[in-house]
């Protein structure tokens, strides 16, 4: 199978995540998933910051993304569920209301660009799951994970709000539990598997913070309950919260040692992938858990 | 042109949060008011906006909002605290209310085009892994960016 996109790499994944954009580099090379780079493409601008200034002029710079985009005529990939959720967005309500995106186009109208509404959004998992599909994943796995015991985190901007862009039923999901039990891992039911990371408000201020760090652990709570080797998630925002908050829990001496992957990591691994072609020394939490159940 | 009073209106007029049952549901569905239930609670907070939303945009807790909308999706009544709350942040904004972390971070949009600082050491780290340099965002797509944004915005961001 072919599949070509405009690669929209974000802010993240690139500067802080690297090691999880080497995984998703290698791993669609090897199921000939043709990312392409693009230049002008800049920071999705969150609307929990950039639309909290300024609401429309946040979705024209939000949307600004989605207009070069639409010039290449691919779909776009984001590596990042916050950028999938935010784009998907702006699409949804430029998409739904004429009069915003009228006023948006009126200012992307000012530097010679026009959001025309043609754009595909589709993001790293969405892309595996809806149009690589699951029949075909299978006939690369060469080494299955039979003995890992996976806690899925779906993370919230890849399915929530339904309507902007839904990848699951934020409800009832399975659609991440059906790509890792793929792999041949074992797909674990626990209390937090669909609960927020709080990796969007943690930067808020010393309150949010530390709220943060408290969902952190109640979430790797719930997942060494059920004896998870790694928890694995949809989101590099989500691998970093629930990595720092495992760190920063250690000086509460609570002592939790939970791998935490990207989907794209255990694909890698039951694709043959070697641990240094997925990034994994650049891991923050030591990933031996993993490894030593392969 | 539409303003983010009149967005707000459309979502917090009388007749549509009229509609809310009081069911609690946004405020059970809240990651942080999980944690945090004395700070936070996102029905009291839907419920001061709509009586006052100048009043209620001086409020620190109109900052705890992590976004996840797991309140909008659960709404039996279609309210859509999420949106409503990012609306009311303008009119903070517009009084130069903001936080200084956000500000920190809309700077370094705005300066640089990625939320995330950038500089040469990270491309000599992609380069160890073999993964293509990332550079600096072109200066073209800065000015496009300062160009939508227009001089308002910026004097609001940047102190």
């Amino acid at each position: 199978m072919n599949l070509e996109y405009s690669l929209y790499p974000g802010c993240v994944a690139t500067t802080r995540e690297i090691g999880y954009e080497l995984a998703v580099r290698n791993v669609f090379d090897k199921l000939n998933i043709k990312l392409n780079k693009v230049e002008d493409f800049s920071c999705c601008q969150p609307a929990c910051l950039v639309h909290s200034i300024d609401y429309v002029k946040g979705l024209a710079l939000t949307s600004r993304n989605l207009a070069v985009a639409e010039e290449f005529d691919l779909p776009m990939m984001t590596l990042c569920s916050s950028c999938y959720g935010n784009l998907s967005r702006a699409k949804y309500l430029l998409d739904t209301n004429s009069k915003l995106k009228d006023e948006v186009n009126k200012l992307l109208g000012k530097v010679g660009r026009e959001y025309k509404g043609t754009v595909q959004i589709e993001h790293v998992v969405t892309c595996l799951y809806n149009h690589y599909k699951i029949e075909n994943l299978k006939k690369y796995i060469i080494k299955p994970l039979n003995n890992l015991r996976v806690a899925p985190f779906y993370g919230c901007h890849i399915f929530m709000p339904a309507k902007y862009g839904a990848f699951d039923d934020p409800e009832h999901p399975s659609k991440l539990d059906e790509l890792i039990t793929v792999t041949g891992a074992e797909s674990l039911e626990y209390a937090e598997k669909t609960s927020c990371c709080i990796g969007c408000g943690s930067f808020f201020g010393k309150v949010s913070e530390e709220a943060s760090i408290l969902l952190a652990e109640n979430i790797l709570k719930s997942a060494s309950e059920k004896n998870a080797d790694t928890i694995v998630t949809t989101c590099p925002f989500c691998i970093m919260q629930l990595e720092i908050g495992q760190i920063k829990l250690r000086e509460k001496d609570l002592s939790f040692n939970i791998p935490i992957l990207h989907y794209v990591d255990i694909l890698g691994l039951s694709l043959g992938f070697d641990p240094d072609e997925l990034g994994f020394d650049l891991r923050r939490i030591n990933i031996n858990p993993v490894l030593s159940k392969l | 042109m539409i303003t983010s009073k009149e967005l707000l209106n459309n979502l917090i007029s009388d007749e549509k949060l009229g509609y809310c049952q009081n069911c609690g549901s946004c405020t059970a569905s809240c990651p942080m008011a999980k944690v945090i239930p004395e700070t936070y609670n996102p029905r009291k907070l839907l419920q001061r906006i709509h009586l006052d939303p100048e009043k209620t945009a001086d409020t620190e807790d109109l900052w705890l909002c992590a976004w996840c909308y797991r309140c909008t999706e659960r709404c039996p009544q279609g309210i859509q605290p999420t949106e409503i709350f990012l609306l009311t942040r303008n009119f903070a904004t517009d009084k130069g209310k903001i936080p200084p972390n956000p500000r920190a971070i809309i700077t370094e949009i705005l300066n640089s085009g990625r939320s995330m600082p950038y500089d040469e050491f990270i491309d000599e780290l992609r380069e160890d892994y073999g993964l293509p340099p990332i550079g600096k965002i072109p200066e073209k797509v800065l000015e496009e960016q300062r160009i939508i944004s227009g001089a308002d915005f910026i004097k609001k961001v940047k102190k």
